[in-house]
């Protein structure tokens, strides 16, 4: 289970230990713990209830720790902003009504806003700093264009122009290959590998699209109540190894509970099937 | 209430050299009687900040709110004529801003979905000050009813600086907020990471809602302000493609609203504000039906192209 070797020479941008987050009275996420460095494209998979929207929203400062710490180290540009700031690329980001008039220029801007600068007008070079991001993500041709009239992939590349205009180094995203079409997956996964390597940005993300995933990001994570896998995607096990793994430690601790598992066995079919979905 | 007399200055002069050029018997001295030229400029300036928080209004699907809180500022007129401590409309704003807070906080946590809040609290308000106006007030020499559909003509000099200086600082006040504001109205959880002070953002949002519905039940009355604020506001909407031309286009459509409501009521002698909220849903009707034959229009040459 080791990290790339270029990548041990960065610095920590976040780090997270012995976390355990509890929701509605039941540990959702225990005794995690991850070191992500700067410039890492890191993938979470595992199935549905295994607590990978509680992990990024536990990062996001929104839940909070039971058991643990979160640590996210700032860069400069961001200190004394007033809180952590972390790219966040929601499941939903761009699912707004059709009836609300929004350009994509005006939805990116929007990402620019913290406490600071929340009631002042918009500066010169954030103007221009937009209309680079909105350039990386190509929408050039788009900016002007309601947002509400994008397809599904070019929506998500607004919603990553967003989370870029936060100006923060790690950029959070839940799912954002949700109701993208497969070409679209294939340049989006490659834009946010291209933002990873030449912009240092560091990207975790939650994906149900295996096969993609693992051929993209440079390490992988199965989180399933804990983290049961995390090393570099090449190395990453079939899902049925997973589950051996996963079966025989519980059965060890005592906590096996049959009812659960097979409910998460039909998760992971589901996965399976997406991720050969993926694979066509 | 600087900004009353400055606007009457600046504005005043203005508007008398338009006057010999409008069609019209009664309607130019709106432009050239000095206790009209009053009426006048307090319904462009409330129409452009209702337009502004219309459009608001609109992207967080709170239409009805305008409509609730007006309710909720009659009855409170009704309370305060009976108590009779202080100035009925003062006590209007206060009470106004209050059940704007509540609907907000009600709505943010959940205690009540959507339009209930709303529905709940102006009804509510209106019972209460009916109920104690009817006990109370009977021998009062100040009728209510005159707040249901106001009448421009009426207004004193001490009411219009009020509605002018009002309406400036609401409009000051979301010139500020805009951005926020907007970023808030499409992801309230994204806005919260990115650092916006939300919470505060919205109290200041509740205020302004309140102080410009108060201000707009004098210009049109309690049961017309949806024609100020929601229906310029859906004009704009429909013909506009971001969100900086839909505000900009509200306002000039309230404006519209606003001259054209005005022109009629007074060359065919009907109260101001009812014509008011005619004119905005004719205008309305109007907007939909050419954006449809644009619509028609051009997809027709698309097709022949």
């Amino acid at each position: 289970m080791s990290v790339d070797a270029n990548v041990t020479q960065k610095a920590t941008i976040l780090h997270i230990s012995d976390l355990s987050v509890n929701r509605a009275g039941n540990e959702v996420i225990k005794d995690v713990d991850l070191l992500i460095k700067e410039g890492e494209f890191v993938g979470i998979v595992g199935p549905n209830g295994g607590g990978k929207t509680t992990l990024i929203l536990t990062i996001l400062g929104i839940l909070k720790p039971h058991k643990g710490s979160v640590v996210v180290t700032q860069n400069q540009s961001l200190q004394g902003s007033g809180r952590i700031q972390v790219g966040w690329v929601p499941q939903a980001a761009t699912n707004i009504p059709d009836h609300l008039r929004i350009t994509v220029k005006e939805f990116i801007r929007l990402g620019l806003l913290n406490l600071r600068n929340c009631i002042l007008p918009l500066s010169k070079s954030n103007k221009v700093k937009v209309d680079k991001i909105i350039e990386t993500v190509g929408l050039t041709s788009y900016a002007n264009t309601r947002l509400t009239r994008l397809s599904g992939g070019q929506r998500q590349r607004a919603a990553i122009g967003k989370a870029l205009a936060s100006n923060s180094d790690l950029l959070l995203m839940d799912e954002p290959m949700v109701g993208v079409d497969m070409e679209s997956r294939k340049s989006i996964l490659a834009l946010l590998s291209k933002l990873c390597q030449e912009q240092n940005k560091t990207i975790v993300m939650i994906s149900h699209d295996l096969a993609s995933i693992r051929k993209t990001a440079n390490r992988m994570v199965y989180l399933e109540n804990t983290i049961w896998f995390d090393g570099v995607s090449s190395d990453f096990p079939e899902l049925s190894t997973l589950i051996d793994l996963r079966e025989n430690n519980q059965l060890e601790s005592h906590s096996a509970n049959i009812n659960r598992s097979s409910k998460l066995a039909d998760d992971e079919d589901k996965m399976l099937q997406t991720s050969e979905k993926g694979g066509q | 209430m600087v900004f009353g007399e400055l606007l009457l200055d600046l504005l005043g002069p203005i508007l008398e050299s338009i006057a010999p050029h409008l069609p019209g018997e009664w309607f130019p001295r709106f432009f050239s009687r000095a206790y009209l030229q009053r009426s006048l400029i307090a319904a462009l300036v409330v129409s452009m900040v209702a337009g502004f928080l219309g459009s608001f209004l609109l992207i967080r699907n709170l239409a009805l709110v305008g409509d609730g809180l007006a309710h909720v500022s009659y009855g409170a007129i009704g309370i305060f004529i009976v108590i009779g401590i202080i100035d009925p409309l003062d006590g209007a704003y206060v009470v106004c801003v209050i059940a704007a807070i509540l609907i907000d906080l009600a709505q943010r946590y959940g205690w009540l979905t959507g339009d209930t809040a709303i529905a709940i609290i102006s009804t509510g308000m209106l019972g209460l000050g009916l109920v104690l106006f009817k006990l109370y007030g009977g021998t009062s020499l100040v009728t209510i009813d005159t707040y249901l559909w106001a009448d421009l003509i009426t207004m004193s000099d001490e009411l219009y600086r009020r509605i002018v200086f009002i309406s400036v600082i609401c409009y000051l006040g979301l010139l500020l907020l805009y951005r926020s504001l907007l970023a808030i109205c499409i992801d309230p959880v994204a806005a919260r990471i990115q650092g916006i002070p939300v919470e505060v953002i919205s109290l200041c949002w509740s205020i302004l809602v309140g102080l410009v519905v108060v201000s707009m039940v004098q210009i049109v009355g309690a049961l017309l302000v949806t024609a100020l604020l929601v229906t310029p506001a859906a004009m704009a909407q429909i013909t506009s493609r971001s969100f900086f031309s839909a505000v900009v286009l509200s306002q000039i459509y309230g404006i519209l609203t606003i001259l054209l409501g005005l022109y009629y009521s007074a060359e065919l002698g009907t109260g101001t504000g009812s014509m008011i909220a005619l004119v905005s849903a004719v205008l309305f009707i109007i907007v939909v039906i050419s954006k449809s034959l644009v619509k028609l229009l051009s997809t027709t040459n698309q097709n022949t192209s």
